[in-house]
């Protein structure tokens, strides 16, 4: 009996793996594109809707990466390194595109794809799918951050941080809450502040080619502002644990009294705290002297270099994000599009009533450095900025040149 | 004497199960108390167990899990139990080299073996599939495998063995009657703690598969997500992470008494 | 006499030849899977190799080493390690004890007691991880809602150390306890009644009878325990992912070979974490004596 069992389960294993490893063929002669992207909800009926429109020519099956930014990036760098040819379209942060695109790991869009990709993209979105000059992804959506704030605590939306610090003081002083969250972790977000801050001042972390290290003047100011910041009335005492979501939580739990952050937490208020969103208000992120460079988010759609079936994969994508897919996006999951037409669409005023803001942030939005090396500069960043208030501007800023400068290369040791 | 041992008892007790009732509990909340902070849920709900069933990824974990768990298990104590009465009972040239070489699996850091595996698997067509798991597991399983069970049969008296075959029973006889018995608890305890090894795995889970075809269900957690991709889906994780103990907890429950008299009577005094 | 001195041989030749067949399938599955893994790790530790720079590759002998060597996060990941494991061995050692004997000699609930010491053992890490990470959470944890308002202790550095020290013990003791229960089992009652009834009481027995002849058995299990907890990554991953300086070699291994695409750095530092544990090993077996595995005297 338990011999027979023995049997049994190894057939199935047998047998499970087998099949498994016919299912990612192609079924009949229609290419199978495999599209591997971060969760999303609303992807299936996307997927379903560009497979009825496909008619036959091709079948896109949907794969889903881990929910972690990091780990997406993981299991598709691992994959694409190995030249496997499972991978077809994948949606990509818009910090992965040098990366990618240096290593030679996924396709340049050329002549008509290009063509379509381009077509009533908004300018800044389009630039985080370039390298180089070339394209080498199609815009999918984009985000920025804006200044979140209770007009019941602030009538008015102060246009610089220094201006914030006033308000938190004020409002400390009255005994209401008085924290601004923004996200101070050691991680990605603690780098996107320090980046929209130096952009603010009108600098850059990096030269425009991505080889050298920029950080001047203008950075210098920005850390003063993210230590002074840090240390006055406005810094919740968890800053250093604060990432997008305890932002929001603190917000809507009555702890603060505004956020810097992406236009997620409107919709989050208005389903957790109906009662607050009336006087729930935004602004344009804050800057040095005066509004600031809001941070730049966002997917592209790109095609592995090792597709089989490259061009079928190209028109799958723009498929994938074309207005309508693009609108299904923004209105269900909340993902704004990077196509300008699809902001006048249908449901998007009830969804987005900041979209105003949305497409006036994205005018003058501050991508972050583009280079291959784009995950070794953020860490040894995030690594060196944390936490805010032990920052010594001019000590962090050479700490940050010498670190910096080795990542670029690739030389040295990760924390 | 019966007060002091329950006292100390139940602080055992709270010991082991705090931390785990603290996770059922978080299970049991609703989504908008979760900033409670209070130990016990306020509000009541199965919607997070709803939630991870709604779709069959994390069942096909679990299935996974649970089918790749077992038949790693059963070849790991097949091979192993085979070769640790080798090591435990004969000479042979050969005998460091299988303990050293298990020694050196077990300490090497497992973060360098992924890629290499990774791309050894890809070539052979096996990534993604449960036989691709299932080699690792076999192979991370069997050093401790052969080590506790070396151990169990060094204490086993053999001379009870040549006894019976004086006293007249076949070879296959004696070892049925009087090794397999002696044997039978080691061997128990140590299918339990492989087991432990290949359920409790998220490593190698999480990089050599990419499906629901063949991915375990610690590593389904990754893939939970919340209502917006900023929000980590503290009720379904905790609802998963309930759900991926309760099957160690009946096993546990069903071979308690098999575990410790595994290792207790294995040792035989005198 | 020569008749006897063949028979012998015979019977050599054979016990090696069933040594061999009854090893084979393990040797062969062990070989198979880690073989080349293992190789090629020492020999990308031995190249500079980055993932996203194919053009750049080359061989540049033990200058990985160097570079790791004077590296100040490295050193300071091992620091980290070395804390973490110390502590948390040791306190696994007392608590082990402590749960070993009450595992042994509870007169109720005996089935009981075992069943749920062994459930934190058994609890998949990374949930138990999470558990801990939104017990510390400011507002969602009961345990964070205990300590005064605005802490948050898994963004300092000790109070997350801390954090992670409990964390693993929690989780381990179960299995001290049981590798020193298998000890506690040839302490011979005799030996303690005898004792007893010489006027020794409870704590003199103990460190008299018990911990002389469970020797074999605590350092066994020290060993064991330290060859694992050295290369902790699951509760650290979860809990903090090595912010503030809280990463242990593991996961700063795993952050240059898998996160940083450099291969040449990670496997160096792979390697040289394996030859850490190994001498740790050393230390153990030469040093203190302890029986490695599947050796003689081991009691």
């Amino acid at each position: 009996m338990g011999r027979r069992l023995c049997a049994a389960l190894a057939a199935a294993a047998v047998g499970t793996s087998v099949l498994t490893a016919c299912g990612s063929d192609d079924d009949g002669g229609v290419p199978l594109i495999n599209l591997y992207n971060s969760p999303q909800q609303n992807m299936a009926a996307i997927v379903e809707r560009c497979n009825e429109q496909a008619a036959g020519r091709y079948r896109i099956a949907l794969n889903t990466l881990p929910r972690g930014a990091d780990d997406q990036r993981e299991q598709l760098v691992r994959r694409l390194a190995a030249a496997d040819p499972g991978l077809d379209v994948l949606g990509l942060d818009v910090t992965w595109t040098a990366e990618l695109a240096e290593a030679k790991w996924i396709r340049e869009w050329t002549g008509r794809n290009a063509e379509e990709a381009r077509k009533g993209t908004l300018v800044m979105p389009l630039d985080t799918a370039m390298w180089q000059g070339r394209l080498y992804g199609a815009p999918y959506n984009t985000n920025v951050q804006l200044l979140w704030y209770r007009s019941d605590l602030m009538p008015e939306a102060p246009a610089t941080w220094d201006g914030l610090m006033k308000a938190s003081a004020l409002l400390a002083e009255q005994g209401k809450p008085h924290y601004g969250e923004v996200t101070g972790a050691q991680y990605e977000g603690i780098v996107v502040w320090f980046n929209s801050l130096v952009a603010s001042a009108g600098g850059r972390i990096l030269t425009p080619d991505g080889m050298r290290v920029d950080l001047g003047p203008p950075a210098l100011k920005a850390l003063e502002v993210m230590r002074a910041f840090a240390t006055s009335k406005a810094a919740d005492p968890s800053l250093s644990n604060t990432k997008e979501d305890d932002a929001r939580l603190a917000v809507e739990a009555g702890r603060a009294a505004y956020e810097v952050n992406w236009p997620f937490v409107y919709a989050s208020m208005a389903s957790n705290k109906p009662d607050m969103i009336r006087d729930f208000r935004w602004a344009p992120y804050p800057g040095i002297d005066g509004p600031g460079r809001s941070p730049l988010g966002g997917a592209n759609f790109a095609v592995s270099a090792y597709s089989a079936h490259p061009e079928a994969s190209f028109q799958a994508a723009l498929c994938l994000r074309d207005p309508e897919s693009q609108r299904i996006a923004a209105v269900k999951d909340g993902l704004p599009p990077t196509i300008e037409s699809v902001y006048d669409a249908e449901g998007m005023a009830k969804a987005y009533p900041m979209k105003r803001a949305i497409l006036d942030a994205l005018k003058t939005a501050a991508p972050r450095p583009k280079t291959p090396t784009y995950q070794n500069v953020s860490t040894v960043t995030a690594v060196t900025l944390s936490p805010p208030a032990a920052i010594d501007p001019p000590r962090t800023l050479s700490t940050l040149r010498g670190l910096i400068s080795d990542a670029l290369q690739s030389k040295g040791v990760l924390p | 004497m019966k007060a002091r041992w329950t006292i100390i008892n139940i602080i055992v007790t709270l010991y082991a199960l705090i931390p785990v009732v603290w996770i059922a509990s978080l299970s049991f909340k609703d989504p908008s108390t979760f900033t409670d902070g209070s130990f016990f849920p306020t509000k009541w709900t199965w919607k997070n167990y709803a939630g991870i069933f709604a779709n069959d990824d994390f069942t096909r974990g679990l299935f996974n899990s649970i089918g790749i768990g077992l038949i790693s298990t059963v070849i790991a104590i097949l091979i192993g139990t085979m070769a640790a009465y080798a090591v435990a009972r004969l000479r042979f040239p050969g005998r460091a080299a299988v303990l050293g070489f298990s020694l050196l699996i077990s300490m090497f850091p497992q973060i360098s073996l992924v890629t290499p595996l990774f791309q050894i698997e890809r070539s052979l067509g096996l990534f993604n599939t449960w036989l691709g798991l299932i080699l690792p597991y076999i192979t991370f399983a069997l050093p401790l495998t052969i080590f506790t069970l070396s151990n169990f049969f060094k204490e086993i008296p053999w001379d009870l063995e040549k006894a019976a075959k004086m006293d007249g029973a076949t070879p296959m006889q004696a070892f049925r009657l009087v090794i397999a018995p002696l044997a039978t608890p080691g061997v128990v305890t140590t299918a339990i703690l492989a087991f432990i090894v290949c359920w409790n795995d998220f490593l190698f889970a999480i990089s050599l598969t990419s499906s629901s075809a063949a991915r375990t269900a610690p590593a389904t957690i990754s893939y939970f997500t919340g209502s917006s991709q900023f929000e980590d889906p503290t009720g379904s994780i905790a609802a998963a992470a309930v759900v991926i103990t309760v099957p160690i907890v009946i096993f546990v429950l069903l071979f308690q008494r098999r575990i410790v008299s595994g290792l207790t009577s294995g040792a035989v005094k005198g | 006499m020569g008749h006897h001195a063949k028979k012998v041989t015979d019977g050599r030749r054979a016990e090696r030849r069933l040594g061999w067949w009854l090893c084979a399938p393990a040797a062969v599955i062990m070989l198979a899977v880690t073989g080349w893994p293992i190789i090629y790790s020492v020999l990308l530790s031995l190249q500079r190799n980055d993932l996203r720079f194919p053009d750049r590759r080359a061989w540049i002998g033990l200058e990985n080493y160097g570079t790791v060597l004077t590296s100040g996060f490295w050193w300071s990941a091992v620091g980290v390690t070395l804390f973490i494991t110390i502590v948390s061995v040791a306190v696994e050692l007392v608590l082990g004890m402590g749960i070993a004997m009450v595992m042994y000699r509870t007169i109720m609930g005996r089935g009981l007691v075992r069943t749920v010491v062994l459930i934190p053992y058994g609890i998949v890490t990374v949930a138990a991880a999470y558990g801990w990470k939104y017990a510390w959470t400011p507002g969602t944890g009961w345990l964070a809602n205990l300590l005064p308002d605005g802490t948050a202790p898994l963004t300092e550095h000790w109070p997350a150390l801390w954090i992670i020290i409990v964390a693993e013990i929690w989780k381990t003791t179960p299995f001290m306890a049981l590798l020193l229960m298998a000890g506690l089992a040839l302490v011979s009652e005799d030996a303690l009644k005898a004792a007893s009834m010489d006027g020794a009481g409870p704590w003199q027995r103990f460190r008299m009878i018990t911990l002389p002849l469970m020797k074999p058995a605590i350092l066994g299990a020290l060993l064991f325990r330290m060859l694992d907890a050295f290369r902790i990554f699951d509760n650290i991953y979860v809990l903090t992912n090595g912010a503030n300086q809280t990463s242990s070699v593991s996961i700063i291994a795993y952050h240059n070979l898998i996160s940083g695409l450099n291969l040449g750095i990670g496997s160096t530092m792979s390697v040289l974490i394996f030859l850490i544990v190994a001498v740790i090993a050393l230390i153990f077996i030469k040093g203190f004596g302890t029986a490695a595995p599947g050796q003689e005297g081991a009691r």
